[in-house]
């Protein structure tokens, strides 16, 4: 693998066009979680109780945060790169410079991370403005160096499905057939605790569900158990997908 | 040339493979420092493929290349360093505006940012477009964006600028512009590698060029030596139907000149035409045109003349 500083040029190129989408990005970032707190928290919520002794918002904010970041660095890496690669043609005059490919995948994945960051603060102002904070000042702090974290996972996934996709249409699949199965089979909305024993196991093989016990536990300071091994396992993970996605994505672009 | 330069770019036996697909075909051949060195052939013939390897985006499957004495190799950053490329496609940076594409460009180079403003007022200058500075790109025509990717090739100061087909597309002004430049960058001593499919470029701006076709070469040299020694001089084409070939020929048996049957056309190549033409109008063949050679019959001889698909 070939990585230097450069992957920051790669990032700041990214920034410059960011520059003209600002505004209309954070609407959206901003207009989608609102959605999601004020009818599952605030609406469905109202028919819910206490949930774990607090009202259901306490228990649905960490998990929808944790799934903005997880579309908005998965969106951005796939259908942001995707552009980058066969319509702009960004990536051709990247590599014919001294930024090498892996520098531009890793620049991209890194980018990625940094849209997933901002949807998931944007979420945590909405949160905190309607009165659901973490339960610390480092706790907030830990919550988004974890978000930048959760960004480079799902983005260098995202960027594997990138690699071979023929076409837009290709992401569909992984869209409908991985990420909003996961959104809903990872505890994001209600814990998982009533599922039969098969869909326990096959939730705790979605990487989402990792995400949100963790995301949930340092945002209320609740402990849950074997977060540490939830924590080892997505290092891990992140780790092995980074490295599948340079090499996928060195195979369709340098030929 | 009685003192040839130092070879920068030496290929033997260079090969490249996609799959079953030969692209390139144990090509071997020298690119002196400062001079334009041009590959010229039909589509599918090699020629990008051959200045991708040049330029280190495209992996060599088989032989050797060397560009300054180093291996073109993908990772190769000093080579990258050293080369400019202006891409037969265009690729700016439709997100960015003219400045913005040469300031990220810098960047990707290890130009610091004063540095880079400077050289960006310089180049601007140098390819007409100070006024675009902030201008979108979409918001430039198609000889501007041609004339910002030479000026994004140049952000480096390459001592090899590699152009694959840079004028495609372009009305006569905005070509000859661009050739004016290119000529003024090899007088300030670049080495200049160029593709093209038009014969009249390749004879403005190339010192030497080698004709491919299906992956090899078939023709080395300058552009008014392969004109010479493939046609002559000049060139008598007649419109005839292919029935009165034989009646014609035998008419000319005296006439030291080749001769071709394409389509509808008899084509004579001659040291000199004015005497066969003569003849052909004494034999009541009003449908008769003598023109010089060119470097396009040259391409036509050695390619064939019909069409490549």
């Amino acid at each position: 693998m070939s990585l230097s500083y450069r992957v920051a040029y790669v990032f700041l190129r990214n920034l410059y066009s960011y520059k003209r989408f600002v505004v209309p990005t954070f609407l959206v970032s901003l207009i989608e979680p609102l959605f999601y707190l004020i009818t599952f928290g605030i609406g469905m919520g109202a028919y819910m109780g206490a949930f774990g002794g607090k009202p259901y918002l306490h228990f649905l904010v960490p998990g929808v945060l944790a799934t903005a970041v997880m579309m908005s660095a998965s969106f951005e890496c796939l259908y942001g790169t995707y552009i980058k690669i066969v319509h702009e043609k960004v990536y051709d005059s990247l590599i014919a410079t001294p930024v090498s490919a892996d520098e531009a995948v890793a620049g991209d994945i890194l980018w990625g991370s940094f849209r997933g960051l901002v949807s998931g603060s944007l979420m945590m102002a909405v949160a905190l403005a309607m009165g659901v904070a973490p339960a610390s000042a480092w706790r907030f702090a830990l919550l988004l160096v974890f978000m930048v974290f959760v960004g480079v996972l799902f983005g260098s996934l995202a960027m594997i499905v990138t690699s071979i996709a023929p076409s837009f249409d290709f992401f569909s699949y992984y869209t409908e057939l991985v990420i909003t199965p996961m959104m809903f089979f990872s505890g994001v909305f209600f814990p998982l605790d009533n599922f039969p024993g098969w869909m326990k196991t096959l939730a705790g093989f979605m990487p989402l569900t990792h995400v949100v016990r963790i995301s949930r536990s340092v945002y209320t300071g609740e402990a849950a158990p074997g977060l540490g091994w939830s924590l080892a396992g997505l290092l891990v993970l992140a780790a092995v997908v980074f490295t599948i996605s340079t090499r996928m994505m060195r195979k369709r672009l340098i030929k | 040339m009685s003192d040839p330069s130092p070879a920068l770019v030496t290929a033997s036996g260079l090969t490249k493979k996609y799959g079953d697909l030969v692209a390139v075909d144990g090509i071997s051949f020298e690119i002196r420092e400062g001079e334009c060195f041009g590959f010229l052939g039909p589509n599918g013939a090699g020629k990008t493929t051959t200045v991708r390897m040049i330029h280190c985006v495209s992996p060599v499957t088989a032989g050797s290349l060397l560009v300054g004495g180093l291996p073109a190799a993908i990772d190769n950053r000093d080579l990258k360093k050293m080369t400019g490329v202006i891409p037969q496609e265009i690729n700016l940076d439709n997100d960015l505006t003219v400045h913005e594409n040469l300031i990220v460009f810098a960047r990707f180079f290890d130009i610091g940012r004063r540095e880079a403003k400077a050289r960006i007022a310089e180049l601007l200058r140098f390819v007409e477009l100070e006024a675009k500075s902030g201008s979108k790109i979409s918001e430039l025509s198609t000889g501007m964006k041609r004339r910002l990717l030479i000026a994004r090739a140049l952000i480096n100061r390459p001592r090899l600028i590699v152009a694959d087909e840079p004028t495609t597309g372009l009305d006569p002004q905005a070509r000859h512009l661009i050739w004016q430049r290119l000529r003024q960058l090899k007088s300030q001593g670049a080495t200049l590698v160029l593709t093209t499919q038009y014969m009249e470029e390749a004879q403005q701006l190339c010192d030497r060029i080698v004709v491919m076709y299906q992956g090899k070469i078939l023709k080395e040299g300058t552009p008014s030596r392969l004109v010479e020694d493939e046609i002559g001089r000049e060139v008598v084409e007649v419109r005839v139907p292919p029935e009165d070939d034989a009646r014609i020929l035998g008419q000319l048996a005296s006439f030291p000149c080749a001769h071709e049957r394409v389509g509808d056309t008899l084509y004579f190549y001659c040291r000199e035409g004015h005497a066969l033409m003569r003849k052909l109008l004494e034999l009541d063949l009003p449908n008769t045109l003598n023109r010089p050679a060119t470097l396009e019959d040259v391409f036509l001889k050695l390619t064939g003349r019909s069409l490549h698909e």
